[in-house]
């Protein structure tokens, strides 16, 4: 338990002061494309997250949302670890004066459900 | 399989074969391939026959996809008066070819115009047609669309895996030299496991005796049960004619250890999946020919630049409104409605349907996928690596994999597809902008084909097709709750409305999957209107 907490504390020392500009490279590079670097999405297809109620609300909803997917987007429970969406997720809920409460990693955790998705043998060549 | 192979479990010898197929072996094949539909092939052959009484019904179908072009064209045999609404200018949805003066917009981005030299294209919708999927063979056939064999699998092929250690990590090997060595070596292991007498408890002298004949042909093994290598995986010096070269010389395999940390392994198996056939085809100058099949029987049906607002019904028919090209609001009624418009754009519509059929739509989720062609000024990897068609494997998921032309042969240019990938890795792709893919891609090429890969680049074509209007991802993607609650929700029309595409069946992404689901639709509104 001692290592554990020893650990955590040494890992948020490390992982603190870079915590918002690794969730902003991380937005950028896997959700961008959709919802902008603005966050303002496209209207009519990608739904905006800045100064969204969705995504400042209770976490559950937008973790379950990376998760899980729904509507056109996509599952990213394959591709980001549980520390990636809560940093991401953090990002998103302080951006473009967004105010939210950080995601943290154990929040993701208890929501993943094993990933049971088709596309998780979506291998080497899909169609 | 290890605990089964140990002493003293008590599997007698006449069992130890059984209990292997009870352990998921044989028995679970034979059961399961006819559970699973394998025995009869992709679902449905031929379209239902609708005979004619389609007469004085109207029905209108949203999206002149293959989907919503099945369902038009078959209605209309029958005698139905039919009006297909299409939002582009073109019909075939994602059944696209780009090619010279192709255009496209991604949402938020710039416009792309194709310039490929003339006869030059990328399917970067669906590119490849298994033989068993009959259903879209039934059109290609029906319309005379020329087909050609898509190289599928080629042993010549590179697999470039850059995560594995060792000696082969990250250079080009030829997918038939990981084959013939994997295989090669571990068949040895066992064959010379079973020499030792490692089954002898489990198996008759006879089984083992086969079972061994067996591993030294699957694995080309010599008297000795070892494995040297084989002809099969290409030669040090090719045999020819005269002393020199004649014989040749053969190549030398790699070690298993290095194959085994290479990792390149992961690009085998006994057998293909189901949907990776090695005996595919491709329509003769692009995919879209299929499309083009399809528009020439019943291009006469479709409002093209028509887009859908609104879906309203009643107990007597449906009302769909509408802007058509010229921005000018319409109203069209009919008698039912048949909606092939994919579940990602859907949701977002007017639709009057229940609150339980609108749940369902919103459901699913949809794949990101992206593809790039690239242009090359010269066919390197025939001439200089001897592969024609196939694959170039990569574990980088930025990449996917490559493929090399499966048409052209031996002339001057080729379009290589650059990647193909899926999932957060195309979201991630799709940021960047066109000139940035092409060189992400590009780079990706150099490690297959050092020193003439990026520099043949001449020009490119990117697609992601989250990002394109009236689609918003490549497919459908069911999570297995999904498939439980809201996919059979979806199959029954709600009222008058029916809703049809490869995002209602198992067939989820090929062009199989929106003609099957068509047919049964078609078939199930045809039987409505006889029963009324």
């Amino acid at each position: 338990m001692r290592l554990f907490l020893l650990a955590v504390a040494a890992a948020t020392l490390v992982a603190g002061p870079s915590l918002a500009a690794d969730g902003e490279h991380m937005f950028l590079q896997s959700c961008a494309a959709c919802h902008k670097p603005t966050g303002l999405g496209v209207p009519g297809a990608f739904p905006a997250l800045a100064g969204d109620k969705f995504v400042m609300g209770d976490p559950k909803d937008p973790i379950g949302r990376v998760l899980n997917g729904r509507g056109g987007m996509p599952s990213f429970a394959n591709d980001l670890s549980d520390a990636d969406i809560a940093t991401i997720l953090t990002y998103v809920r302080s951006a473009w004066g967004n105010k939210a409460k950080p995601v943290t990693t154990p929040m993701v955790t208890a929501l993943r459900t094993g990933g049971n998705r088709e596309n998780a043998k979506a291998q080497l060549q899909a169609h | 399989m290890t605990e089964l192979l140990t002493d003293g479990l008590g599997v007698s010898r006449r069992t130890f074969l059984e209990s292997l197929g009870g352990m998921g072996g044989s028995a679970l094949l034979l059961g399961g391939m006819a559970a699973l539909g394998f025995g009869i092939a992709s679902a449905q052959a031929g379209p239902p026959d609708l005979g004619s009484g389609g007469a004085g019904k109207k029905v209108v179908i949203l999206g002149a996809g293959v989907a919503g072009m099945t369902a038009a064209y078959e209605l209309s045999k029958a005698g139905y008066e039919v009006t297909l609404l299409e939002a582009r200018s073109f019909a075939g949805g994602r059944c696209q070819t780009a090619r010279k003066g192709f255009k496209l917009t991604e949402l938020g981005g710039e416009t792309e115009t194709c310039d490929f030299d003339d006869g030059l294209y990328i399917n970067h919708g669906p590119w490849r047609i298994p033989y068993h999927h009959r259903s879209t063979l039934h059109y290609a056939n029906k319309f005379n669309v020329p087909l050609e064999i898509f190289v599928n699998d080629n042993d010549a092929s590179y697999v470039v895996f850059d995560k594995g250690t060792g000696p082969l990590a990250g250079k080009p090997i030829r997918k038939g030299q990981i084959a013939a060595d994997a295989r090669g070596s571990a068949a040895e292991i066992l064959a010379k496991s079973v020499k030792q007498g490692a089954l002898d408890q489990q198996m008759t002298a006879e089984d083992r005796e086969l079972f061994k004949a067996y591993l030294v042909h699957e694995g080309f093994l010599d008297k000795d049960l070892a494995y040297k290598g084989t002809e099969g995986r290409g030669w040090a010096i090719e045999p020819g004619a005269g002393v020199n070269p004649g014989p040749g010389k053969e190549s030398v395999p790699y070690p298993l250890a290095d194959v085994l940390h290479s990792h390149a392994w992961a690009t085998l198996g006994s057998v293909t999946s189901y949907d990776q056939q090695k005996t595919m085809f491709q329509p003769v100058g692009g995919m879209d020919r299929i499309a083009k099949g399809f528009e020439g029987a019943i291009g006469g049906l479709i409002k093209y630049n028509t887009v859908v607002k609104t879906f309203r019904q009643d107990p007597k028919g449906v009302t769909i409104t509408y802007v058509d090209g010229d921005g000018k609001p319409g109203t069209l009624k009919a008698d039912y409605c048949i909606c092939t418009i994919p579940l990602s754009v859907l949701r977002q519509l007017d639709f009057g349907v229940s609150p339980k059929f609108k749940a369902a739509i919103s459901d699913v989720s949809y794949a990101p996928v992206g593809k790039i062609g690239l242009q090359m000024k010269r066919r390197f990897w025939e001439e200089d690596d001897h592969i024609y068609g196939g694959h170039i494997y990569t574990d980088n998921p930025d990449i996917g994999s490559m493929s090399l032309p499966s048409t052209g042969w031996m002339s001057q240019k080729g379009v290589i597809l650059g990647y193909y990938q899926f999932g957060s890795n195309a979201a991630k792709v799709s940021a960047l902008s066109y000139a940035e893919r092409r060189a992400l891609a590009a780079a990706a090429g150099e490690k297959a084909f050092p020193g003439r890969f990026a520099s043949n680049v001449e020009t490119s074509f990117a697609s992601a097709w989250h990002l394109i209007e009236h689609n918003l991802g490549g497919w459908a993607q069911w999570s297995d709750d999904g498939r439980a609650t809201s996919y059979p929700l979806l199959c029954e029309p709600d009222g008058r409305l029916y809703l049809a595409g490869e995002h209602l069946s198992y067939l989820g992404g090929w062009q199989a999957g929106g003609i099957e689901s068509a047919w049964q639709q078609i078939a199930k509104l045809h039987a409505r209107v006889h029963a009324a």
